[in-house]
């Protein structure tokens, strides 16, 4: 295509120039689109105009939307200003852009318009000049401008025609670009908040199913929170919780949400106390905090059955205690961390009675309810009131889920301490069956899909399915025995890391002593059966069914695989 | 797990006669394969039984392999397990019983073994 990089030329018949200017602009806006570099774009759109429209220079300056300053980025030509800045309106550039409107300087030393800085610094001389604006669909993002005709003739409207007739394609390309490099930036923001939302949600404690008397739940507004919580165990068997709240959004709260989580376990590791305990982590935070960021806390200690709790709080909405149908509050005792050293905290020591100690972040009260308007304190009594039944985390997702129905609008985190009421075993299987032989393999595939789904790992699961197997083989044979003929009910249950299973039947009741385990490794016919179920499971026993007739089998199992390995989040 | 059906073969080998098992050998049929090893014993012979196809075996199972294995001794006799599958070997040394028995990786094996 080498007629499309002709100089242009007065001489021209008017369709040779114009097919000599579709081929340019055709070639122009196929080599802008290869790349969505602006670093590539733009030199080459810049050299191709000089070298097309024969002039001595040209400039290519870019607006940045937020300070609304033009930048020259690209500059080809005898004096370089690449870097110069001008204000919206300043000079034929700015003029150009603020007014999304062509600008021609037929003879620059007579035009007011012309920002006569870079002449006067270099000794050129800038005769005539053309400047269009990079035009989109949301205004002008910047302008090009070319200077002085290699002929000597003053830059024409013909010029300025040709000019904006590049602009064009060169806007879009442009335009593309930066919207291909914001895209990247969003993806590659998006990667790291996503990075720094799983290092929070990896730092929060696993929930416990083994009877422990504190739970939390954390629900971030946005991809990271402010909001954390944590338990932990001491030595003397007491029970360890925090819950906090940093002041301010964004990465830099999620960050220091880190450090300060990390820096109230470790203060309250040693079993000090609360008081003592924030004023650590107060002191801590204080050298090393700057910005003006804060932590609100609570943080304190309760015995393994709950009975009493002792806590402090710095700077964090008041503890509520819900007992028996009524109310108490206990505000912070201190200002939040970080902002003063040397403070001294109060603490609070009640006995909880029975009741439950709640802790929430002002993320809870600031929901929002159906007008628009924070529940406030009140409003989060009215849901613990609501909520007051069941186990901790079944009332901590109640909670939760009504809570996510209204507004949510700032991280939310709850912590509940009480005694662990007893919790119903969840049911993982119920299952019955004729008291049959032929029965038994259908028996053995619904154990067996049973303890997967639970994440029994193979090995111990073929053993445990032997096991129930060896227990309804017994069943059938000694039981019922061949005279007669039932049902067998097999249910698995799971309380915390304890498996049950237990087998029902309406045979006569069975001497529980006489069920006795041969010992294996004995070459005999028969009875070891038992003495398989006595090697696989932890223990088992037999006791009259509840109707009085029949029996119930029990064999049970621990593994502690199963019990502690859910995820934090609800 | 495996799907294979229960079945109980016997076949006459060079010298010994063997008996492949397959699918779960639970309280359901361990009587027939009972009765297979039992009537494949018969005098004095040699037996080999190929477990590689069983995917489950209960202790009645376990059983009648052992009543197997007592037979051949008292008679004179050879018992050997075949190719046993991972699901049966985790039964027997669960039952403590895998150095009880003659076990050998294939059919080839069994004459040398017994």
């Amino acid at each position: 295509m080498k007629a499309a990089r002709a100089p242009l030329s007065h001489a021209f018949a008017r369709p040779a120039r114009e097919a000599t200017t579709l081929a340019f602009l055709a070639e122009l806006s196929q080599a802008m689109a290869v790349s969505l570099d602006l670093r590539t774009t733009m030199p080459e759109l810049v050299n191709r105009v000089v070298d097309f429209m024969q002039v001595e220079g040209a400039t290519l300056f870019l607006l940045d939307p937020a300070t609304n300053v033009l930048e020259c980025r690209l500059c080809i030509g005898p004096v370089d200003i690449t870097g110069a800045r001008l204000a919206l309106g300043q000079g034929v550039v700015g003029r150009a852009v603020a007014a999304n409107a062509t600008q021609i300087v037929a003879d620059a030393a007579t035009d007011a318009r012309v920002w006569r800085a870079a002449d006067d610094a270099s000794g050129f001389v800038t005769r005539s000049l053309v400047c269009v604006p990079l035009r989109t669909a949301h205004g002008p993002i910047g302008a090009i401008e070319i200077v002085n005709r290699r002929d000597g003739a003053p830059l024409s409207t013909a010029d300025a025609e040709l000019l904006e007739l590049i602009a064009a394609p060169a806007a879009l390309a442009i335009n593309n670009a930066r919207m291909a490099g914001d895209l990247i930036e969003q993806q590659r923001l998006r990667r790291e908040f996503d990075l720094a939302r799983r290092l929070q949600k990896s730092l929060l404690p696993k929930r416990r199913r083994d009877g422990f008397p504190v739970v939390g739940v954390n629900r971030p507004a946005h991809e990271i929170s402010g909001d954390f919580y944590d338990y932990f165990e001491l030595a003397d068997g007491r029970v360890g919780f925090v819950i906090g709240d940093i002041s301010g959004k964004g990465l830099d709260a999620a960050l220091l949400m880190v450090r300060a989580a990390s820096l109230l376990r470790w203060a309250g590791k040693d079993g000090i106390a609360p008081a003592a305990w924030l004023a650590r982590a107060n002191d801590e935070l204080c050298e090393t905090t700057q910005d003006g960021r804060f932590v609100c806390a609570v943080v304190g200690y309760c015995d393994r059955a709950a009975r009493r709790v002792r806590f402090a709080g710095a700077g964090f909405p008041p503890v509520v205690v819900h007992r028996g149908g009524t109310f108490s509050d206990y505000a912070s005792g201190g200002p939040p961390l970080g902002i003063l050293p040397g403070v001294a905290y109060e603490e609070h020591e009640i006995a909880l009675d029975g009741g439950t100690l709640y802790a929430f972040s002002d993320g809870a009260t600031d929901v929002r309810d159906a007008d628009g308007r924070p529940i406030g304190n009140a409003g989060v009594r009215d849901l613990i009131a609501r909520h007051a039944a069941g186990a901790a985390e079944v009332r901590l997702r109640g909670l939760l889920t009504e809570l996510k129905q209204l507004r949510l609008v700032d991280d939310t985190t709850l912590l509940i301490v009480e005694a662990p009421r007893a919790e119903a075993p969840e049911v993982l299987l119920d299952h019955r069956v004729a008291a049959a032989a032929e029965e038994l393999r259908g028996v053995r595939a619904a154990i067996r899909r049973t303890l997967d789904a639970v994440g029994v790992e193979p090995e111990l699961r073929d053993r445990l399915v032997l096991a129930v197997d060896e227990a309804c083989a017994n069943i059938i044979r000694h039981a019922y025995g061949p005279q007669r003929s039932g049902d067998i009910g097999l249910r698995i249950l799971r309380s915390g890391p304890m498996l049950s299973f237990e087998l029902t039947d309406a045979a006569p009741c069975v001497d529980p002593g006489k069920i006795k385990p041969k010992p294996l490794g004995e070459c005999r016919r028969g009875g070891f059966g038992v003495a398989l179920i006595d090697q696989v499971m932890d223990d088992w026993h037999v006791e009259p069914a509840r109707k009085g007739q029949g029996n119930r089998l029990i064999l049970r199992k621990r593994i502690d695989s199963i019990g502690n390995n859910e995820a934090n989040e609800a | 797990m495996s799907v294979n059906a229960n079945a109980v073969a016997s076949e006459q080998r060079d010298g010994f006669i063997l008996i492949r098992l397959s699918g779960e050998v639970d309280l359901s049929w361990s009587a027939q394969v009972r009765r297979a090893v039992l009537d494949a014993l018969g005098g004095n012979a040699t037996v080999g039984v190929d477990l590689s196809e069983v995917s489950y075996i209960d202790s009645s199972g376990i059983a009648a392999l052992v009543e197997g294995f007592q037979s051949a001794r008292a008679h004179g006799g050879r018992f050997v397990l075949v190719a046993v599958s991972d699901a049966v070997r985790a039964v027997l040394e669960l039952a403590r019983l895998d150095r009880v028995f003659l076990l050998v990786p294939s059919a080839d094996a069994v004459i040398a073994a017994a």
